[in-house]
């Protein structure tokens, strides 16, 4: 191979001209990646990049179409899992794989040759993982059942079940999603303690900060190829950033995506622009709304209120009763109890129609399966929710006419990248697609903006794009809720957060007082320490 | 013998299609495969077991072969839906036509239209020494024919295998998150196919016991509908061997006191009283599913590169 030129020792993973398209959509061409020994390899790019396919290539999830994987100096062929585990790779997915069910014990030695007669050890086991979780600061009861986990206790099991397995390399992608702050220190507590154990990691993000944080080395992709690796020390954010989204004009209109949590690496959030919306007159409340999850089982219970042009966060670890809070403000979930009204008018109790006609907003958390029709066109997927009104009503019939001006202005005013306004919605990429539900959104003129995690998934530009025009819809008077897993788009945007824990809300901050660890205790369920 | 223990003695009896074809149900289901063809399945177990019997004159070797035919009927599910990735429930219905129609086609080709048809002899009762002599025990549980103490071991074995075995570690991880095993390394269509596989042969098993046990031969509509319960007991019993096995004295029970109710003489039609065990499991199912633990992915299909999570 080529590196075995090169000075210093050979490298331990050496990834060469990775290819691998799905249909006409080529996700990786002919990256390459080398990961050193004993390092925290950052694998840095926004979403779509193509980090997670070729990791998915590595760990043998996905077949690539051209490419080789060295390990050790040696040419390994990965068919499947299987492979991968038996030369030493270790993945930890976004979505955890794990049998719920299963005991901690269970879901790490599955899929392992433990003798069966006359029956499992699986005591021995879960010694073994406790000396393990020990060891490399990854605590967790090896006889809990892992539907009970929360988030970070089951992110333990997966890097547990890589190490049990004897991982020389181990990949995390996109690990920090959803821990809180303090779980995120002790990640890369771990994290260190594996490498000094003689591994090497390979750690997925989109996030800038994280990689000066933990990262060793930093390999940067953008559209499915590779754009540049560097050490830490020698780089500086500003350049990260410029790898990742390619032009400098580019650059510097979204500097506020790939810098998000910079200010502020720990501690407090830029002071300079303090709560100012306090005296605009309060355009909804909410208050004793009661919303039940899917099962009957009460799921959210909260008062609130917002301000006209005052944008209010809801941080929390997801499942805290987020997706009911968000449907029952929308008036698409029934609410058991309490009322909301906007701008004086109670909505409660009403039907879908009156909220919409009323001004409420809502950009749903999965677009694609809550925010459009895949199979009909961005002119009709931009016309739902209107069809009612007298706007693109011609007599008893819809305006069509009308409807494909609306589409192709708002096209352009949202950027939205199409062949034509006919396409159908689902040939769109995610970004095209929250723009599109935008678009909608933004058409009514909306008193108020319900946004769920609006830029999970997109690419730099579109959350970027998202920000604008969030912030545009607060400064032309809208009240704004933006619900969000994401602390650093919480702190940059809102003027105030509730943190919600338990479909209860258990806390607040204002602008100038953010601090994200205590954000995170409270996120955490952990009482107010005043 | 009293008649207490004479009852309970025919509910043993009576149990075991129950046990075979629902624990058959279950560990195909616990693999992800949910089979719907019992009913034609036992069908066929029935009239192929009848068809060997008679052919080559032992039980067991009619056993042996209905067995197999199961067996190839289960695996062809299996196999469809990992390979092909074709519905389950679509194909487990088709497989209910086509075993129902080959049981009356083989019974016809082979025997004809007959007015006395021809017998083959019932299995035997085995008396477990020492054990045989315990007061009620002995006459109930250890003078029963060989099928019953296979289907009591078989349950019993079937525990120890899916929670104190390795194998059984993989084979619950492919029916509750085929992702998770595939990505340490479990074979996630080879397990649902060889478990769909079992879970036929012993439904057919469970059909070839009628004719060796109650009738001495192959009659149409003989199973009468024990295989669709197998489906209901094998919800009833949490897909669980232990709790499948408590399941299938409720709906034996049922059948036997039935039986019993309608030769007893009670002043009511005996359409009434044949439908008792029907009732009572949609009673019993309305409560139990509630509580009842399914496999998450019962009936559904696994692509390892589709880009949707579940």
């Amino acid at each position: 191979m080529t590196e075995n030129s090169s000075p210093g020792p050979r490298p331990l993973l050496h990834m060469d001209g990775i290819r691998k398209t799905f249909g006409p959509v080529v996700a990786l061409d002919g990256v390459d990646l080398t990961v050193g020994r004993n390092e925290v390899h950052g694998l840095l790019g926004g979403n779509g990049a193509g980090k997670t396919t070729l990791m998915n290539v590595l760990y043998g999830l996905y077949r690539a179409d051209e490419g080789i994987v060295t390990l050790d100096g040696q040419e390994v062929v990965i068919r499947d899992p299987r492979d991968a585990i038996s030369h030493g790779i270790g993945m930890v997915h976004q979505n955890f794989l794990q049998v719920d069910t299963y005991s901690v014990t269970e879901n790490i030695v599955l899929g392992t040759e433990l003798p069966s007669w006359p029956s499992m050890d699986l005591k021995g086991q879960a010694e073994r993982i406790a000396e393990l979780s020990t060891r490399f600061g990854l605590s967790v009861d090896p006889l809990a059942t892992v539907a009970d986990l929360s988030v970070g206790l089951r992110q333990r099991v997966e890097i547990l079940k890589a190490l049990y397995r004897g991982a020389k390399v181990l990949v995390l992608d996109e690990p920090t999603t959803n821990l809180t702050p303090q779980e995120v220190d002790s990640l890369f507590g771990s994290l260190r303690a594996i490498v000094d154990e003689g591994m090497s990691v390979v750690f997925i993000t989109h996030k800038i900060r994280e990689t000066m944080a933990v990262c060793d080395t930093l390999t940067v992709m953008r559209d499915g190829r590779r754009v540049g690796t560097v050490a830490r020390r020698g780089t500086t954010p500003t350049e990260l950033a410029g790898l990742m989204v390619g032009d400098d004009a580019m650059v510097r209109r979204v500097t506020e995506v790939v810098t998000a949590g910079m200010a502020a690496p720990v501690g407090r959030g830029p002071t300079v622009d303090a709560y100012a919306a306090g005296d605009a007159p309060e355009r909804v409340v909410v208050s004793g709304l009661l919303a039940h999850n899917d099962h009957g089982v009460p799921a959210a219970d909260v008062s609130l209120s917002v301000r006209g042009g005052e944008i209010v966060g809801i941080a929390g670890v997801a499942g805290n009763g987020q997706v009911e809070l968000a449907e029952a403000l929308a008036g698409v979930r029934p609410t058991a109890a309490g009322s909301m009204s906007l701008d004086g008018r109670d909505l409660a109790g009403s039907p879908t129609a009156t909220w919409l006609d009323g001004g409420v907003a809502y950009v749903p958390e999965d677009r694609h399966r809550d925010g459009i029709l895949p199979s009909e066109s961005i002119v009709e997927n931009l016309v739902l929710g209107a069809q009612r009104g007298r706007r693109f009503r011609s007599g008893p019939f819809l305006d069509w006419r009308r409807a494909r001006q609306h589409a192709e202005s708002s096209i352009r005013a949202f950027s939205i990248k199409a062949p034509s306004a006919s396409t159908p919605a689902a040939q769109l990429s995610g970004g095209n697609i929250q723009r599109i539900i935008l678009a909608r959104a933004f058409s009514h003129e909306p008193g108020f903006l319900i946004l769920h995690n609006p830029t999970r998934g997109l690419d730099i530009p579109s959350t970027q794009f998202v920000y604008d025009r969030t912030r545009a819809a607060a400064a032309s008077g809208t009240a704004v809720l933006l619900i969000s897993e994401d602390l650093d788009e919480l702190t940059n945007l809102c003027d105030r957060i509730l943190v919600v824990y338990s479909g209860r809300i258990v806390g607040e901050r204002r602008r100038g007082e953010y601090d994200q660890y205590e954000l995170g205790h409270l996120m955490a369920g952990l009482e107010e320490s005043a | 013998m009293n008649e207490v223990t004479s009852f309970l003695q025919l509910v043993v009896t009576a149990m075991v299609p129950f046990i075979l074809a629902a624990q058959g149900t279950m560990i195909a289901g616990r693999a992800g495969v949910f089979n719907v063809a019992q009913e034609g399945l036992m069908m066929l177990g029935a009239s192929v077991g009848f068809l060997v019997s008679l052919t080559f004159g032992g039980n067991l070797v009619g056993l042996v072969v209905a067995g197999l035919g199961g067996g190839l009927f289960g695996w062809f599910l299996g196999w469809v839906t990992t390979r092909f990735r074709l519905d389950q429930f679509v194909i487990g219905l088709a497989l209910f036509f086509a075993a129902a129609g080959l049981a009356s086609l083989l019974y016809k080709v082979v025997i004809g239209v007959t007015l006395q048809p021809p017998l083959i002899p019932t299995l035997d009762d085995l008396s477990v020494p020492g054990l045989s002599a315990i007061p009620l025990v002995g006459p109930v549980l250890f003078q029963q024919s060989a099928m019953v103490y296979f289907a009591f071991l078989l349950s019993g074995g079937l525990y120890w295998l899916l929670y104190k075995t390795n194998h059984g570690l993989k084979l619950r991880s492919v029916g509750e998150n085929p992702k998770a095993a595939d990505s340490l390394g479990v074979n996630v269509a080879r397990t649902r196919i060889w478990c769909s596989a079992a879970g036929g042969a012993l439904m057919a098993l469970a059909g070839a016991y009628l004719p060796m046990t109650y009738t001495g031969t192959y009659t149409e509509g003989m199973v009468a509908g024990r295989g669709w319960l197998a489906i209901a007991l094998a919800f009833f019993g949490g897909w669980r061997p232990q709790y499948i096995l408590a399941g299938s004295a409720f709906f034996a029970g049922m059948e036997v006191l039935a039986l019993r109710v309608q030769v007893g003489g009670l002043d009511v039609p005996h359409q009434f009283i044949s439908m008792l065990p029907y009732v009572a499991t949609l009673l019993v199912m309305m409560f139990a599913l509630r509580w009842a633990r399914i496999p998450a992915f019962l009936g559904r299909n696994y692509d390892r590169e589709s880009r949707t999570s579940h």
